[in-house]
C-alpha cells in the first residue's frame, strides 16, 4: 500500500491500532470533572499528588502531557504498520579484487588495492541513491555486508575491506561478473581489479583497472626432501622465475629458524624459470627463503617451508615375528607399523607407503609398493615357486642397478633362503645356482620385490652389506620421501584430528573443529595446536607463478547479458519505523525532563 | 454567657479562677502583682544582702549576720509584680477551613481562656489578632477580669480571611512590644515547618516565654470532604492540586498533617517552648483544663 507515490505501509492492517486513540481521547474528555474543595492548606496534599501521578490506571489529568503521550501512542501505532518511504535509485554492484596481486605496488607508491578502493570510493560518491552490494574476489567471490542501504554504507564497507595473500579464482570471478551482468535490476556494476575485462565489455560495467605491468621475480615451488633415503639431512629445492622483460640473476638467501643457512643464485632469462638447490641443510623447524632483487610485489619474494613437512615413509611390516620390523625404526624418516599376518587389514595397507611381508603373503595384490621376504609356498596372489636351500649362494648380480648399487655381494653371507623359479612378471635381479634370489617387477603402477633371503632384522653397521642392500630395496620402493613445499594460500584444509586452534602468521588465534574446513589466506607459517603437545607447523605460500606474472594477465571474458537494456532506476523502500521510535523516545525524554523540573520546583 | 463563647460556663470559669500563669523566667511588670520580678522589693522571696547605709529600714537588718561579723547588713527581697501577657491569634483564611470544624472559634475560646486566667490573677493582657477582617482589639493592655467581656465581644466580630505570613506579622508586632512577658500564640501552623519555626524563634530571641497552641480541625485531620476526584484549592494561596482521594490517600494525608505537627512540637521542646495541639472534635473544656501544665499554667 503506497500513498502519494513515495510513502507506503508494509502492514496496513496495523492501522486499526489508531482506533484506540479516539477511544482514549473520548474517555479523557468524558471523564468525571473533579469537584473543587477549599482546604486550609495543600501542603499535606502535595505528597499525595505525587503519589497519584505514579499510580497506574489513574485518570488522565488535564495537562498537555496527556496529549504528548497520545501523540507518542499514535507514533507507536503508526510504527507497527511498518511505514516506509520510496526512494528512487539504481542498485549498484561493486566487485573489488582483493587477491594477492592487488598487494603489488603501483608507481604512485600505493598498493593496487588502495588505488582501487580510492577509485571505487570516488565512483560511489558520484552515484545517486540506491542500494549497493560490495563483492570481494578472493579467495572466492563473496558479498560483504549484504545489500547496503546506500552508497555511503558501501563506502564504509569498503573502508574495512583488505587484500589477502590468496590468488583469485578466474572462473568464479567470470561467473560472478556474468551473473551481475545478467541482473536487470542493477543500474551499474563497478569492477576494480588487476584483471582486464575482455572486449566487448558488457553495458553498465564500469571498469577500474589497476593493471599496470610490473616486472616481477618470484619464488615458485619450495620443497624439502631428505638428502638420501634414511638420511637426517634435508635438501631444499626452489623454483625461481624471472617474470620481467630482461635477463636477471636471481639470488635466494635461505634461513633456518632465523639463522642464515646459505645463499645460492641462478641466471634466468626473461620469462624463464630456474631451479636452485640447497643440499645438506641443518635441521630447523622453519625455513624461509628470500629472493633478491626486490620488486614491486614482495609477497612472492619470500617462501616458507617447515622441517616437519618432510613426510616420514610409512611402512607396514607384516610378519609372524613383528620384532624384525621394529629394527627398522632406527632408520631416519621411517614410521613402522608392525602387524602379524592375522592382524593386518586392507586399511593398514592403504595407509602405508610401503608394505613388507616377511614369511607372509598378502591376501590380495597390495596397491602400494611391496617387498616380499621369503613368502610361504602356495601364495595365490604372486604364485611364486620357491625351492628352499640350506646354504644360499649368489652367482650373479647386475653391476648397475638401484637395488644392487654399493652392495659388496662377496661379503654378503646368506646362510639359508630359497630360490625362485621363473615368474611371469617379476624379473630376477640377483641369481643363485638354484634360481632367482631377488625378483623385481611393476604391476598396476606399483613396484614389487621378492627376496629369497631375509635381510631382517636391520643391523645397520653390524652387517653393512646387508644393510646397504636393505636400504637400496626400501629406497627403490619408497623414493626419498619428498614432499611439496607445503600448502598454497586460498586452499581449504581439513583441520586434522586433535587440532583445536590455529594461530595465523600474524598471531591471530582461531578456534577450530577437527574435520572442518579452514582456508588460509595469509602467507607464512601456521601453528596447529591441540590440547597437548607442541603445535604442528604448516607453511603456506602463494607459490603460483601464474599469479606472480604481473606482465601477462589474461583478461576475463564475460558473456554479454541480453537483458541489460532493461536496466534502469528502481525504487528502494526506506523504513521509517526507526525515526518514529526515535521520535517516541524524544517525546518521552522531553516529558520526563519537564515533569522532573516541575516537581523539583514544587519541592 | 455575657457575650463569651458557650464553652465558658460558670463551672469552667470557676476552674479558670484557680489557674495561674507560670513563667520559666522572671519578668518585670508595671504594677504590683503575684509574679516574682527581677526588681528588688518587699516580697518574702530573699534576693541578696548589702551593707547597711543610713536611712535604711531597721526591720531588714540581719541581726544574726551582725552577731557573726560585727557588721550591719540589710536583707534584700524580690518584688512581686504583675505579668505582661501577650495573646496572638492567627486569623488567616486557613483558620476558617474546613468550615464545620470551627477552628477559629476554638482559637478565640482558647485565647479568651488564657486572657481570663491572666486577668483573674491581676495580670495585664494584650490580645492581638493576626490577619482576618473586622474590628480589631486595640494594641493596649487590659487589666481586671471584667474586661474579658469586652475582649469576647471584640473577637466575636472578627472573621478569618486573607493570606498571612506569620513570621512577618509577628515581627511587626514585636516592634511595638516594649517589655518581655508571656506570649500565647494560637494558630493552625499549616505552613512549611521552617516558617513556623522562624515565627516561634522570633519570640524566643526576644526573651519571651512562649506557649504555642496548634488548632487543627477534627474533620481536617480526617480529610473530610476530600472524596473521589477532587481539586483541592488552598484557602490562602489559591494553589490547586488535583487528586483522587480514597481511604488510603486520606490515611496518608492525615499522616502528613500529623508529621507537620510533630515537627513543630519537636522544635518547641528543643527550644524550651510550651506546645499543645487541640483538635476541634475534642471537648474544649476538658482539653484546656487537662493541658494546663502544657500551656505553662499552674494551679
Amino acid at each position: 500500500m503506497s500513498w502519494f507515490g513515495w510513502l507506503g505501509l508494509l502492514s496496513p492492517g496495523a492501522l486499526w491500532a489508531f482506533a484506540i486513540l479516539p477511544a482514549l481521547l473520548g474517555a479523557y474528555l468524558a471523564r468525571e470533572r473533579p469537584r473543587q474543595a477549599t482546604v486550609s492548606n495543600v501542603l499535606a496534599l502535595r505528597a499525595l499528588h505525587v503519589m497519584r501521578g505514579q499510580r497506574f490506571g489513574g485518570r488522565p489529568r488535564l495537562a498537555w502531557t496527556f496529549f504528548l503521550e497520545l501523540l507518542a501512542l499514535a507514533f507507536a501505532a503508526l510504527a507497527t504498520a511498518g511505514p516506509y518511504a520510496l526512494t528512487r535509485g539504481a542498485p549498484i554492484a561493486v566487485v573489488l579484487d582483493n587477491s594477492a596481486p592487488m598487494e603489488a605496488l603501483t608507481p604512485a607508491g600505493k598498493t593496487r588495492f588502495e588505488a582501487a578502493v580510492a577509485a571505487v570510493d570516488e565512483a560511489l560518491g558520484a552515484s545517486g541513491a540506491g542500494t549497493a552490494t560490495v563483492y570481494l574476489t578472493a579467495p572466492q567471490p563473496r558479498a560483504i555486508g549484504g545489500a547496503l542501504d546506500d552508497a555511503g554504507a558501501a563506502r564504509a564497507a569498503l573502508a574495512h575491506a583488505h587484500p589477502v595473500d590468496a590468488p583469485d579464482d578466474p572462473a568464479a570471478l567470470a561467473a560472478l561478473l556474468g551473473q551481475l551482468s545478467a541482473d536487470r535490476r542493477l543500474g551499474r556494476i563497478i569492477y576494480a581489479g588487476y584483471r582486464p575485462i575482455a572486449a566487448p565489455v558488457p553495458a553498465r560495467f564500469q571498469q577500474i583497472a589497476v593493471a599496470d605491468p610490473i616486472p616481477n621475480y618470484a619464488i615458485g615451488r619450495f620443497t624439502l626432501s631428505r638428502e638420501t633415503f634414511g638420511a637426517a639431512a634435508l635438501h631444499a629445492s626452489l623454483t625461481v622465475a624471472n617474470l620481467s622483460p630482461a635477463p636477471a640473476t636471481l639470488k635466494v638467501a635461505l634461513e633456518g629458524d632465523g639463522r642464515p643457512l646459505g645463499t645460492e643464485q641462478a641466471e634466468a632469462a626473461a620469462g624463464a624459470a630456474a631451479t636452485i638447490e640447497f643440499p645438506r641443510l641443518a635441521a630447523a623447524k622453519v625455513y624461509r627463503a628470500e629472493l633478491a632483487p626486490a620488486d614491486g610485489f614482495m609477497l612472492d619474494n619470500a617462501a616458507y617451508a617447515t622441517g616437519s613437512s618432510v613426510k616420514p615413509v610409512a611402512i607396514l611390516f607384516v610378519s609372524p615375528t613383528p620384532a624384525d620390523g621394529a629394527s627398522l625404526a632406527g632408520i631416519p624418516g621411517l614410521a613402522v607399523t608392525a602387524r602379524t599376518p592375522g592382524q593386518y587389514t586392507p586399511r593398514d595397507v592403504a595407509a602405508c607407503d610401503v608394505a613388507i611381508f616377511e614369511y607372509a603373503a598378502p591376501k590380495e595384490l597390495p596397491q602400494v609398493n611391496t617387498l616380499l621376504v621369503m613368502p610361504p609356498p602356495g601364495d595365490p596372489v604372486f604364485a611364486l615357486s620357491a625351492a628352499a636351500a640350506p646354504q644360499v649362494e649368489i652367482a650373479n648380480w647386475p653391476p648397475v642397478n638401484p637395488l644392487t648399487g654399493g652392495v659388496n655381494f662377496r661379503l654378503l653371507n646368506i646362510r639359508s633362503g630359497e630360490y625362485f623359479g621363473v615368474h611371469p612378471w617379476l624379473d630376477p635381479i640377483v641369481n643363485g645356482p638354484g634360481g632367482g634370489l631377488l625378483l623385481s617387477g611393476v604391476r598396476g603402477g606399483h613396484r614389487y620385490i621378492a627376496a629369497g633371503f631375509n635381510p631382517f632384522p636391520y643391523l645397520g653397521r653390524g652387517n653393512l652389506p646387508m644393510s646397504i642392500l636393505t636400504l637400496n630395496l626400501l629406497s627403490d620402493l619408497a623414493g626419498l620421501g619428498a614432499h611439496s613445499g607445503g600448502y598454497r594460500t586460498g586452499e581449504a584444509w581439513i583441520v586434522p584430528a586433535g587440532v583445536e586452534r590455529i594461530v595465523t602468521p600474524a598471531g591471530d588465534r582461531a578456534s577450530v573443529t577437527a574435520g572442518a574446513l579452514y582456508i588460509a589466506v595469509a602467507q607464512g607459517v601456521y601453528q596447529l595446536a591441540g590440547a597437548a603437545g607442541a603445535p604442528a607447523l604448516r607453511a603456506v605460500n602463494l607459490s603460483d607463478l601464474g599469479v606472480s606474472d604481473l606482465q601477462n594477465v589474461p583478461p576475463i571474458a564475460i558473456a554479454p547479458a541480453p537483458l541489460a537494456a532493461a536496466a534502469g532506476e528502481s525504487t528502494v523502500r526506506q523504513p521509517l519505523a526507526p525515526y518514529l521510535l526515535a521520535a517516541i523516545l524524544g517525546l518521552i525524554v522531553f516529558e520526563s525532563l519537564f515533569v522532573y523540573r516541575r516537581r523539583r520546583a514544587a519541592a | 454567657m455575657l457575650g463569651l463563647p458557650e464553652e465558658f460556663t460558670a463551672d469552667f470559669i470557676a476552674r479558670l479562677e484557680q489557674l495561674r500563669i507560670k513563667t520559666r523566667r522572671e519578668y518585670a511588670g508595671v504594677g504590683k502583682g503575684t509574679h516574682l520580678s527581677p526588681r528588688r522589693g518587699s516580697s518574702l522571696e530573699f534576693s541578696d544582702f548589702r551593707h547597711y547605709s543610713e536611712g535604711d529600714d531597721f526591720r531588714y537588718i540581719d541581726w544574726g549576720l551582725y552577731g557573726r561579723t560585727d557588721k550591719l547588713y540589710i536583707k534584700l527581697f524580690k518584688e512581686e509584680e504583675d505579668l505582661l501577657t501577650y495573646i496572638f491569634i492567627d486569623a488567616s483564611a486557613s483558620m476558617g477551613y474546613p468550615e464545620g470544624d470551627r477552628k477559629f472559634a476554638s482559637a478565640i475560646a482558647i485565647a479568651l481562656a488564657f486572657a481570663y486566667v491572666a486577668l483573674a490573677a491581676g495580670d495585664r493582657v494584650m490580645l492581638r489578632v493576626l490577619g482576618g477582617k473586622g474590628a480589631m482589639p486595640p494594641p493596649a493592655f487590659v487589666y481586671g477580669r471584667h474586661r474579658i467581656v469586652e475582649l469576647g465581644k471584640t473577637l466575636a466580630g472578627i472573621k478569618p480571611a486573607g493570606e498571612l505570613d506569620l513570621t512577618a506579622a509577628l515581627a511587626q508586632e514585636l516592634i511595638s512590644i516594649r517589655r518581655a512577658g508571656k506570649v500565647f500564640l494560637i494558630s493552625d501552623f499549616l505552613m512549611m515547618p521552617n516558617a513556623a519555626e522562624r515565627a516561634l524563634g522570633l519570640f524566643n530571641a526576644a526573651n519571651m516565654d512562649v506557649t504555642a497552641v496548634q488548632v487543627l480541625g477534627g474533620g481536617e485531620l480526617d480529610g473530610q470532604g476530600l472524596n473521589g476526584d477532587v481539586e483541592a484549592v488552598d484557602a490562602e494561596s489559591g494553589e490547586r492540586v488535583r487528586l483522587s482521594m480514597g481511604p488510603r490517600e486520606r490515611a496518608r494525608y492525615r499522616e502528613a498533617l500529623l508529621r507537620l505537627s510533630r515537627e513543630i512540637r519537636v522544635f518547641c521542646f528543643r527550644n524550651g517552648l510550651h506546645y499543645a495541639l487541640y483538635t476541634t472534635n475534642a471537648s474544649f473544656q476538658d482539653f484546656f483544663l487537662r493541658a494546663a501544665s502544657e500551656f505553662g499554667l499552674a494551679h
